[in-house]
């Protein structure tokens, strides 16, 4: 498949407060359920998870140390990045869920029928499942994104980067009159609300774009989520690659804390 | 003709249900009935569409403001985007504009108090309300009783400097505030400090969660940005390891409670090794009391912590020492602000400098207030006054004491018996009590500087400090001090003006008491042997995030889930007193029982010590927050401070069961 662009984001976690904003931005944007009682956790909706960790099982206080680690879809791509093949996207027995030609794993709500099966081989548990109707109280209904659709109760549900945005900038700049509609960039919501700008995002393609320049600048601090493939040398990958479908993420995060790489190992 | 046999007969009678089948099968009728079981059973809700606009608008912040842009869809408000600025709480906006719980015009109660249902409210037109008041006070100040007018303001503002002026009007001097450290500070060292963080090169916070929704988050927000960039040093001194204190340089873990007497020890390396001096006489001999050797076994720092610390302190360029221990919701004693505000003046820093409160000047009074001003009784502060005054009217001014305040309790009993009027856009904890409600309006719907308002106010809403001065103008002996017409009037009016710098006066003998007290308070006894501090979530802050629902999805299953709030509590104590991870316990503290709560294991806390999340176990303010966790101010400790006159809730002695 010819990639017109990469997607990828950057999350400098040494940069993150644990504010929540990037949370709630995401779930104003992507029109997240609302139910009386969210406190629920395994069952409530939504697209980012603001995960809280600490290192206190391995350290004694004083040497503890707590992080903030936002969790959204990985955007995993598979082995070949040519033929990208997702755990999720494997699964889908009616093709729900399929990787673009931007690099984003897409899921689309109205043609999930609720198997679930894109949930459980998630390595990231990035999924949720739309266990009740989704409700939205008399005049929160005014403040709903058209650009997102409401989500059916019994559908699985996931983040895309808010590719949507994408979409209405493309527009625009076929308003405008730009020819070359592809060159477009534009920023998630996550993104975009970070008030420390600790989340960067760009196009893993461009070789030049202030993701890449980034990850090429940040090799000892960057890592990937349960992915512990990224240590081992080229020539032992490549063997491993040929056993295994690894998720091969396109979200890197970056940290100088050596007790949050090796927790995010999932030994 | 053929007889037709009843084998035929059934032949055809099969073939047309057969072909009655068929038909109503290929007709798509099943498939039609398909679909609407799933639009019946599924919501397929599509917002409707519209013209797409983005609109400007202002979030005014205590130290700087902050710009963001309103994406609109026709008249919907979909989005808002801060541009890496900010905080949650902006993001909450659109939750707070579109609440489906918005108090949509003036309420009067017609049932008896304690509950915000619906059916104990009447909606009432603004005028009938503004007249009933008006009456009532006409009464009061009229019959010599003005001084019994009271106020509770959230923060200093020109409705909290209108409502001030209003029961000066009346002969009374009970206007207070709810705590932050800006009113903390004006009451402990006679101004406000205005940090220039994004200026200083080294801060030296004791206890201060800077990176946790303290202060103005969208100001400290991008004050890290500018510390990453050029280098700023942040030393954390906390009994709990929280964000702050990850993010910062260095972490001083120091014990709960011992933020004071670090920096008295602080003060005293500077004093002795330095040469700084520390204003008067009294104010040194208390200062020379706390050597790093005595600190150490205080805070349980090493001494060369102590002195390293104070030495990187004397040396800074620009630094600054912070007090306010918290997050949103601070508490700390004013020997505590005095002590660590003189580290300030002693290096003589020029990024922290006092300031006064211009307010609105004072009232012109009729010789017969002005002696019920001279006769009535002064009280320190908002906690003080709950708990020793008393009042027959009350005004409560986007305030929610009864939840905020350790005397919430009685502040609500006294509100029971008294007549109070609350201002507010959401029905909180304190409304329970309220008489008379009035809808305020949000910064989306106020003119901030040149920035026009982008929302109309909400139905009947209006800005509080128009609702003030409409009331006070019906009030015969106070109408003469509001000349104004409106908000639009005063905006920009009670901004701060430089107190002076240099030394200050302070009072050692308070210091002195205030020492005994704190010391006191930091033995573990038999009956009570732990401390209990409080955390924040920054997105939950004090509480008022809670009536927004994508705050609660936020929140992790290790600080409330089900229903329950989990409370932070040191593994080798657990351990100790044969605690589990998620098992049930009841906390005790002197003041009474916090029951239902689960206990997490974690060394980010110290031993011996429980950390209690802030903000959850509202009574009403929204289905959202309602009945959700438990809320600990009941049962943390509640001395009064002698100068702030708020009580310093910061360490609690307890027990677990």
């Amino acid at each position: 498949m010819e990639m017109k662009r990469k997607w990828g984001m950057v999350i400098d976690l040494d940069k993150c407060t644990g504010c929540g904003a990037c949370a709630l931005a995401c779930a104003q944007e992507n029109n997240m359920p609302i139910f009386e009682d969210d406190s629920d956790f395994p069952k409530r909706v939504v697209f980012l998870d603001l995960m809280k960790v600490t290192n206190d099982r391995d350290a004694k206080y004083p040497d503890v140390d707590v992080c903030y680690i936002p969790k959204m879809c990985q955007q995993c791509e598979g082995n070949d990045p040519k033929n990208p093949r997702p755990p999720c996207v494997s699964v889908c027995p009616v093709v729900a869920t399929d990787v673009g030609d931007d690099g984003v794993v897409s899921q689309v709500w109205s043609r999930c029928i609720g198997c679930r099966y894109c949930q459980a081989s998630c390595p990231y548990d990035a999924r949720t499942f739309n266990w009740w109707k989704p409700r939205y109280e008399s005049s929160f209904k005014n403040s709903l994104n058209p650009d997102v659709s409401v989500a059916s109760r019994g559908t699985v549900v996931k983040c895309q980067f808010c590719t949507h945005i994408w979409k209405r900038e493309r527009d625009k700049a076929v308003a405008r009159g730009e020819l070359d509609i592809n060159a477009v960039t534009y920023t998630p919501a996550c993104v975009a609300a970070c008030p420390t700008s600790a989340m960067l995002f760009g196009d893993l393609n461009d070789p030049k774009s202030e993701l890449n320049q980034m990850l090429k600048r940040e090799k000892g601090r960057k890592f990937r989520l349960v992915h512990t493939i990224d240590q081992k040398s080229e020539k032992r990958q490549e063997e491993l690659k040929r056993i295994k479908n690894y998720p091969n993420p396109k979200v890197y995060y970056l940290s100088s804390k050596a007790w949050i790489k090796e927790m995010m190992k999932f030994k | 003709m053929k007889k037709l046999e009843r084998k035929d007969f059934l032949k055809i009678g099969g073939g047309a249900i057969a072909g009655g089948l068929s038909g109503y099968v290929f007709s798509g009728a099943p498939f039609q009935s398909l679909q609407w079981l799933v639009e019946l059973t599924q919501d397929q809700y599509a917002p409707p569409g519209g013209k797409e606009v983005y609109l400007s608008a202002v979030y005014p912040g205590t130290r700087s403001e902050c710009n963001l842009s309103v994406r609109m869809i026709g008249d919907r408000a979909v989005k808002i985007d801060t541009a890496n600025s900010g905080g949650p709480f902006i993001q909450n906006a659109l939750q707070l504009l579109y609440h489906p719980e918005r108090i949509d015009a003036p309420l009067k109660r017609i049932s008896g108090k304690g509950t915000v249902k619906h059916s104990a409210f009447e909606k009432v037109g603004w005028d009938a309300a503004l007249n009933d008041i008006a009456s009532r006070m006409n009464g009061l100040v009229s019959g010599g009783k003005g001084s019994l007018v009271a106020g509770i303001s959230k923060e200093p503002g020109i409705s909290a400097a209108l409502l001030d002026r209003l029961i000066r009007s009346a002969g009374s001097r009970n206007g207070y505030y709810e705590p932050t450290l800006h009113t903390l500070s004006s009451a402990a060292l006679g101004g406000y400090i205005d940090y220039d963080f994004m200026n200083s090169d080294f801060i030296l916070s004791f206890g201060a969660r800077l990176l946790e929704g303290w202060g103005d988050p969208c100001y400290m927000n991008n004050a890290f940005v500018e510390w990453k960039k050029r280098g700023g040093r942040l030393v954390h001194a906390d009994a709990v390891r929280t964000r702050t204190g990850s993010m910062a340089d260095q972490w001083l873990s120091i014990k709960p409670g011992t933020e004071l007497f670090l920096a008295l020890g602080i003060a005293n390396y500077l004093y002795r090794a330095k040469g700084k001096t520390t204003g008067s006489a009294d104010w040194a001999a208390v200062v020379n009391e706390y050597p790093a050797d005595k600190v150490a076994q205080i805070t349980g720092l090493t001494v060369k912590k102590i002195e390293d610390t104070a030495e990187a302190f004397s040396r800074a360029r620009n630094p600054i020492a912070v007090p306010g221990r918290g997050g949103m919701e601070v508490s700390s004693s004013s020997a505590e602000i005095m002590a660590v505000h003189t580290l300030n003046t002693m290096v003589g820093t020029r990024v922290a400098g006092l300031r006064g409160i211009r307010g609105l000047g004072e009232p012109v009074l009729s010789a017969e207030v002005r002696g019920s001003l001279i006769k009535a009784k002064k009280f320190t502060g908002l906690d003080d006054f709950i708990k020793n005054g008393n009042f027959e009217m009350l005004f409560v001014n986007e305030a929610d004491p009864v939840y905020r305040s350790a005397y919430g309790d009685a502040l609500a009993g006294k509100m029971e018996k008294s007549f109070v009027v609350a201002i507010m856009p959401l029905l909180n904890d304190t409304a329970l009590y309220a008489d008379y409600i009035f809808p305020s309006i949000i910064f989306f719907e106020k003119d901030i500087g040149t920035v026009k308002a982008p929302f109309h106010p909400y139905m009947k809403s209006r800005n509080s400090a128009d609702m003030i001065i409409e009331l006070a103008r019906r009030v015969e002996v106070i109408k003469g001090n509001f000349p104004w017409s409106g908000y639009r009037e005063l905006a920009g009016g009670t901004g701060g003006a430089a107190a002076g710098a240099g030394y200050l006066n302070y009072n050692a003998k308070i210091l002195k008491d205030e020492i005994a007290s704190i010391t006191k308070r930091l033995k573990p006894s038999e009956e009570f042997p732990l401390s209990f501090v409080p955390v924040e979530l920054t997105f939950v802050g004090d509480g008022e995030g809670m009536a927004y629902p994508y705050v609660l999805k936020t929140i992790d299953d290790k600080t409330f889930s089900r229903g329950k709030l989990w409370v932070r509590i040191n593994r080798d104590t657990a351990r100790r007193y044969g605690v589990s991870e998620g098992e049930r316990i009841d906390i005790e503290s002197p003041r009474g029982k916090l029951g239902s709560v689960r206990a997490l294991l974690t060394d980010t806390v110290p031993p011996d010590t429980i950390a209690i999340p802030m903000g959850f176990g509202h009574k009403a303010y929204t289905k959202y927050a309602k009945n959700k966790g438990v809320n600990p101010k009941g049962i943390m400790a509640n001395d009064i401070d002698p100068l702030t006159g708020t009580a310093n809730w910061w360490l609690t002695r307890v027990k677990i069961s």
